[in-house]
């Protein structure tokens, strides 16, 4: 059977939920950036903003210098969580496959099958964004397509409003004239790769097959070829279903580039990611980490997890590994992702020697105890000495 | 399916359903089993001549797209596009003209492979005859001027004389609806207001579903022979001996009762003495009639 996916957007999300509670800053630029930080980036701007050349991540001050009329807004995560929270109650009704963005505004909803009990899947969509526009004042973009993939372009095709169907078998056809930029899943090495090929278009590198593709991308030529065909197999989770990893992240008040700062903030990330898998029973097999630079340039490295491992001391090691094959450069680190995924079950295969068996057992002995400490005393009950780091800066 | 009444030969009817691309109607077994939407429309083209564009309300049409939704089917095919919503029911005072050069642009390759049957504009129940409505309506039909334009009111107001004698000083087609009987309804009409076209609707009369919201529950019907008979030789009969053309589409898509309606009226018109000759599609596929597909009940 065709899957159908409808894809509810509200652009510009942060702001249109301030436009939301305060209804003055509608057609006015809004910028949302943390003021009082040292070296702040935005958080998030209106389309009147991004048309005076601010874009996310970019400087406050000089996203400043581009709209200097802009009112300036320190980000509320609270409240976009809680309008994630309203705006995914509205969706309920129409399918149990719903998986939300981050607190975004973005919205995926699986209507495969759902036609003779709510009607065809584009009305579906168009009542949906009905309802969102009366009960919560959104305007949200809508699209209609076979996959996530498709529908998420689809979106932002027509941003900052507005909607858009693809139908099945149309996949390909509709990304053809698509500059490569535009889909999801490419990365800057991608892009610069493909470019100096002088491939900027969907369709060029369509044309391509799987084994050319090899040459100038290696291990990611089947992702793109699939995604440049509009091919994307991934579910739409079901409503509160977390997905196959675990993904963390940590913003730095004031950037930085010190080397035991980046650590402590590191080995946090690790505690929480462990404490996570841990608690779903799962262990991750590739630790990845993703650095963002104070001047927007993004490094991600990955290493594989060999046994699979949900203990911190383990996850450390790798995350550490990914983190010095990430960080080349010497300027200043804004954030730090770090992503844990493969998720498997943990492996049952003992070490071959003694030696080697006793030191896993004490290891995850002592990640148990401190588990149990913790969940009876509060996180904050125990701390490894090297997180104090970043609480002393 | 296509048929000529005896006492007007040269008007050509054409018999169709609201939309096409409905995955119950596999599970209805009109379609066969794991045909996917993509296949969907050359298979419905080989059983009617005719379909009604619903997804163009939804969303503008764009040349590509219908372009390539044209090239799957026989030239002869047709297609009735509804106007989108954003000239009918969300009009933005400033931007409808954009919209409505748009949509022109948009449907632009189905006029030129001579497709396009017509180009309805469907108004929302609360759409009364006020003066400003009536002079956006005006306006509207002037921007659309060289379209076969096909107008459906759901408001009752709009029936009344002076619009008809106007539709009719337009030559725009004035779409005759079958829907429950209930209050503040646009009446059942068979009033030709243009000799090029008459467009008929069969909405169904499932007067519990009708103000649900619910399309699954709003055209949830299975039209009787004799419900059907009352509009062949009523209605139809009369329409087509004052026009040189027709097209009948039946909105009641819930659990492919569309289709199957379709058939049956298509079968009671050749009986009133109006000859099938539609044979658009190829000789060896399936047509109207054959039995090879159930209501599922």
């Amino acid at each position: 059977m065709d899957r159908t996916v409808i894809h509810l957007n509200i652009a510009d999300f942060a702001v249109a939920v301030e436009r939301c509670i305060e209804p003055r800053l509608r057609g006015r630029p809004v910028i949302v950036a943390p003021p009082a930080a040292a070296r702040a980036a935005v958080y998030d701007m209106s389309e009147e903003a991004f048309r005076a050349g601010v874009r996310k991540g970019m400087a406050l001050r000089r996203a400043r210098r581009c709209c200097p009329d802009a009112v300036l807004l320190a980000p509320r995560p609270d409240r976009y969580q809680r309008a994630m929270t309203a705006l995914l109650q509205q969706a309920l009704p129409f399918s149990p496959r719903i998986e939300p963005g981050e607190d975004d505004g973005h919205l995926f909803i699986d209507a495969t099958g759902t036609g003779r009990l709510l009607g065809p899947p584009v009305d579906l969509a168009w009542r949906l964004h009905r309802r969102v526009r009366r009960h919560l004042d959104l305007n949200a973009i809508w699209s209609v397509a076979p996959n996530k993939l498709v529908a998420k372009v689809a979106s932002r095709l027509v941003k900052p409003s507005g909607e858009y169907i693809v139908g099945a078998g149309e996949e390909a056809l509709f990304l053809a004239p698509l500059p490569l930029d535009l889909l999801p899943g490419m990365e800057a090495a991608d892009l610069e790769r493909l470019h100096a090929l002088n491939l900027r278009r969907a369709a060029q590198v369509a044309r391509l097959s799987r084994a050319e593709l090899e040459v100038p991308l290696g291990r990611r030529a089947g992702l793109i070829y699939e995604t440049v065909r509009g091919i994307d197999a991934s579910p739409v989770l079901v409503v509160g279903e977390r997905p196959a990893a675990a993904a963390l992240d940590h913003v730095f008040e004031t950037d930085t580039n010190a080397g035991p700062i980046l650590e402590a903030a590191l080995y946090r990330l690790v505690e929480q990611a462990g404490a996570e898998l841990r608690r779903r029973r799962r262990a991750a097999r590739r630790v990845a980490l993703v650095l963002d630079h104070s001047d927007g340039v993004r490094r991600a490295r990955q290493v594989k997890a060999d046994p699979a491992t949900a203990n911190d001391f383990l996850l450390f090691a790798l995350a550490r590994r990914a983190l010095h094959l990430a960080w080349t450069r010497r300027v200043r680190v804004r954030r730090l992702r770090l992503v844990c995924d493969r998720l498997v079950f943990p492996p049952a295969q003992l070490g071959l020697f003694e030696a080697e068996r006793r030191a896993a057992r004490r290891r995850d002995d002592l990640m148990a105890a401190m588990d149990r400490i913790r969940r009876r005393f509060g996180d904050g009950a125990l701390r490894m000495g090297r997180t104090l780091e970043e609480a002393s800066v | 399916m296509a048929a000529s009444p005896a006492n007007n030969p040269s008007c050509r009817i054409e018999i169709g359903t609201s939309g096409y691309s409905y995955a119950e109607w596999t599970a209805a077994g009109f379609y066969p089993q794991g045909t996917g939407a993509a296949r969907m429309l050359p298979l419905y083209a080989e059983r009617f001549a005719v379909t009604e564009l619903n997804y163009t309300w939804y969303q503008m049409p764009k040349a590509p797209a219908v372009a390539r939704m044209a090239a799957k089917v026989p030239p002869a095919f047709g297609f009735a596009a509804k106007l989108s919503r954003t000239l009918t029911h969300e009009v933005d005072p400033g931007a409808w003209r954009g919209q409505a050069a748009q949509y022109r642009e948009g449907i632009a390759p189905l006029r030129q492979s001579g497709q396009l049957r017509a180009v309805l504009a469907q108004w929302p129940p609360a759409f009364e005859r006020t003066p400003a409505n009536r002079r956006y309506l005006a306006e509207l039909l002037d921007a659309l001027e060289g379209l076969p334009l096909a107008v459906e009111f759901r408001h009752p107001s709009w029936a009344v004389d002076r619009v008809f004698a106007e539709l009719e000083r337009r030559r725009v087609t004035l779409a005759a609806v079958d829907t429950p009987a209930l209050d503040g309804l646009f009446p059942p009409l068979d009033l030709v207001t243009n000799p090029d076209l008459f467009y008929v609707r069969f909405h169904g009369r499932n007067a519990r579903g009708w103000r649900s919201g619910n399309l699954q529950q709003q055209f949830d019907y299975d039209y009787s022979d004799t419900e059907l008979a009352q509009w062949a030789g009523g209605r139809i009969l009369p329409m087509s001996s004052r026009s040189r053309a027709g097209v009948i589409f039946f909105n009641n898509h819930v659990r492919a009762q569309a289709p199957r309606n379709a058939e049956t009226l298509a079968g009671l018109l050749s009986e009133q003495g109006l000859v099938p000759n539609g044979a658009l599609s190829a000789p060896e596929a399936p047509r109207l009639g054959t039995g090879n597909w159930k209501l599922e009940t």
